[in-house]
């Protein structure tokens, strides 16, 4: 049962139910019709004993019995329907002196008064009621074959049980049928499954879809929808990464090239190795930021247990800056009341979002700007002063690998989209806005305020 | 031979300037578009190297914009993108030729000394006269068979000379040739080349047109 369809299950206990009904039902009609029948003959046994009872035997003569045996071969062949009955009369000492010609013929003396019996005749099973004549002289017997009763109740039952068998017959065969049409959206969703061809996730016909099963079809469509999502990010991401390291990779190439050439010149071989250096430093700090980033897409680390103490993440990341700022003469400052965007996560994350904040600050920050990171009322802000970003810029800030026009500082173009994507894992919301004193981005909680 | 790159990234720009200056080419490089577009119609280059991928202004539309005015220098594109449609778009906008990102610095001497060969109608590799064979890809100069040792500079005052042998070419000319902007150049240089030019392959080689400048004459 276990690998059957639910189709092939159904219709069998469908089966199975209407088999055992007409079979119960079946065992009460024919108890029925068969006590309905003994007690119709037992009445028609026991009328003609009595007419027979009150008829005179004393005058009997064995040409009566001719005659009426010759009369009872007429009706036989006039009406070939034989009630299997038969009588006949016996004196009170076992002689039999008249029969109906036929069946009583075989009747044997063993009188049981007033009361029906079993007896073998002729081996055959009769059923024999007993009465004495009026004048106490003769004992009458009336039997009937009993494979005639149940013959004529077999008979009657057939009658009425065959319209019902037609009856189960269609139902069973239009159960099926239906059942067939009400399956066929689900095999036929299930034969579009099998068929699917290696990474198509399209989204799962509705149509006809019975309503019982429709959540598990919408479900399973929103989880296509997702995995779809997540390869369409991953395959751009994939595409974007190569595309990128292309510029590095080649920076790399012609510098090693250049050493090559320069192999007679120490001093432009110093300088040479330097620009290598440093080539491999940007090449080794966009790696760094692509699996970033790639790890805040996936979301793998966006667990919600821990409690992220913020003030302590902005102090020692602004500690590391503090060297930097003071090259470009600016002044890192903090307030904070300990709140964050988020206040359980990953501090992994959160360290990321408040590094890469802070380094953009510092690096395109105007020279002797100050710099202010405030934590207050669960929102990150950190504003940049008397550092304006232009409308163009402004609107695609966040998006990957954008770097503004005439960028001197070095940057994979990656740091605020890596922001985005936490805060946006988070259920954030991230600003970028040019206020009167400066350059402002602040991350605030979702309205929701699920973490 | 004088060659514009402009190249928004230090490290490719400052590569590509370096070994392209060893290997011969004066180079001035350009980090932004819009300078860069400039210099061309300032300065006689033989061709030109141009990133596509330039932050402002791309070299797309600089390129475009070079061909509605009527230049006509070779223009080798460099694209981070590798797509097939991208190329075809530089080509069809009148790039000559292009290099995808990652390229090799040999691969760029020699795109450049093609497209400056076949743009001085010269499809022959070598740059032969008088008995002087000179190979832009190696940089070897043979006199007579022998191989002669003349500094980069030297080489490539010969260069010019057998590219645009029997025409006279002016001092300024070869000057502004040889020197890139903010190299300091004596006022004496292109003489002094050509007097070491002589010593080593021979007075005849090169005619002083009096006045005009100079001039190597096949025979």
């Amino acid at each position: 049962m276990k690998k059957l369809s639910l189709k092939i299950r159904l219709i069998l206990s469908f089966i199975l139910i209407a088999t055992t009904v007409f079979c119960v039902a079946g065992v009460f009609a024919w108890k029925e019709t068969t006590e309905k029948a003994d007690e119709f003959f037992d009445t028609y046994q026991m009328i003609l004993a009595r007419q027979l009872a009150g008829a005179n035997w004393d005058t009997i003569t064995p040409e009566q019995q001719q005659m009426t045996n010759k009369l009872l071969d007429d009706i036989h062949s006039a009406d070939d329907e034989d009630e299997a009955i038969g009588f006949a009369v016996f004196r009170t000492d076992g002689q039999m002196i008249f029969n109906d010609g036929e069946n009583g013929r075989d009747f044997t003396y063993q009188p049981v008064p007033k009361s029906f019996v079993s007896q073998t005749v002729d081996d055959e099973e009769w059923r024999i009621i007993w009465i004495p004549a009026v004048d106490s002289n003769y004992m009458i017997a009336v039997g009937q074959e009993k494979e005639y009763r149940a013959d004529i109740a077999w008979e009657m039952m057939e009658e009425f049980t065959l319209p019902w068998l037609i009856g189960i017959g269609m139902m069973l065969l239009l159960m099926i049928i239906i059942i067939g049409y009400e399956f066929h959206p689900i095999h036929r969703l299930a034969r579009g499954l099998e068929k699917r061809k290696e990474g198509d996730l399209s989204a799962l016909s509705e149509e006809r879809i019975p309503t019982e099963i429709l959540p598990l079809i919408r479900a399973m469509n929103d989880l296509l929808a997702k995995v779809r999502d997540t390869l369409e990010r991953e395959r751009g991401f994939i595409a974007d990464s190569a595309h990128e390291l292309r510029t590095p990779l080649t920076a790399l190439k012609v510098q090693l090239e250049v050493l090559q050439l320069m192999q007679d010149d120490e001093k432009a071989r110093t300088e040479g190795l330097k620009k290598l250096a440093q080539g491999i430093d940007r090449a080794t700090r966009l790696v760094e930021q692509l699996l970033a980033l790639s790890r805040a897409e996936s979301g793998v680390l966006a667990d919600k247990d821990t409690r992220i103490s913020w003030e302590q993440i902005v102090q020692e990341i602004v500690a590391d800056y503090q060297i930097k700022a003071e090259a470009k003469q600016m002044n890192l400052r903090v307030q904070s009341d300990n709140s964050g965007p988020f206040t359980y996560g990953n501090p992994v994350l959160a360290g990321t979002v408040v590094r890469n904040l802070t380094d953009n600050a510092v690096r395109y920050g105007q020279a002797g700007a100050d710099i202010v990171i405030t934590l207050k009322n669960g929102e990150l802000r950190v504003l940049t002063k008397q550092t304006q970003v232009s409308e163009d810029v402004l609107t695609r800030l966040g998006q990957r690998f954008y770097r503004p026009a005439g960028q001197k500082q070095k940057g994979s173009g990656l740091g605020l989209s890596i922001v985005a994507r936490i805060v946006h894992l988070y259920g954030g919301k991230l600003t970028f806005q040019n206020t009167d004193e400066g350059f402002l981005v602040s991350i605030c909680p979702s309205e929701k305020g699920v973490y | 031979m004088r060659v514009l790159l402009i190249e928004d990234d230090s490290l490719i720009g400052d590569g590509l300037k370096t070994g392209l200056e060893k290997l011969g080419f004066s180079v001035d490089w350009f980090e932004n578009g819009i300078d860069g577009k400039e210099a061309l119609f300032q300065m006689p280059y033989d061709a030109v190297v141009l990133d596509l991928g330039l932050p402002g202004i791309d070299g797309m539309s600089i390129l475009k914009d070079w061909r509605g005015q009527g230049r006509n220098e070779p223009v080798l594109i460099l694209t981070a993108r590798g797509d097939v449609d991208h190329r075809i778009a530089g080509l069809n906008e009148g790039a000559d030729d292009y290099l995808p990102k990652p390229f090799s610095l040999l691969e760029v001497q020699a795109r450049l000394n093609a497209l400056i060969r076949r743009n001085n109608g010269k499809p022959a590799p070598e740059l032969k006269a008088n008995g002087v064979s000179f190979n832009p890809q190696t940089r070897e100069v043979f006199f007579n068979g022998e191989k002669v040792i003349l500094s980069p500079k030297e080489i490539t005052v010969l260069e010019l000379l057998l590219m645009n042998k029997n025409r006279v070419l002016s001092r300024e000319t070869i000057e502004n040739k040889i020197y890139t902007w903010g190299e300091e150049v004596q006022s004496n240089a292109v003489e002094v080349h050509i007097h070491h030019l002589r010593k080593k392959l021979g007075k005849e080689m090169i005619k002083t047109i009096s006045k005009i400048g100079y001039m190597l004459e096949e025979k």
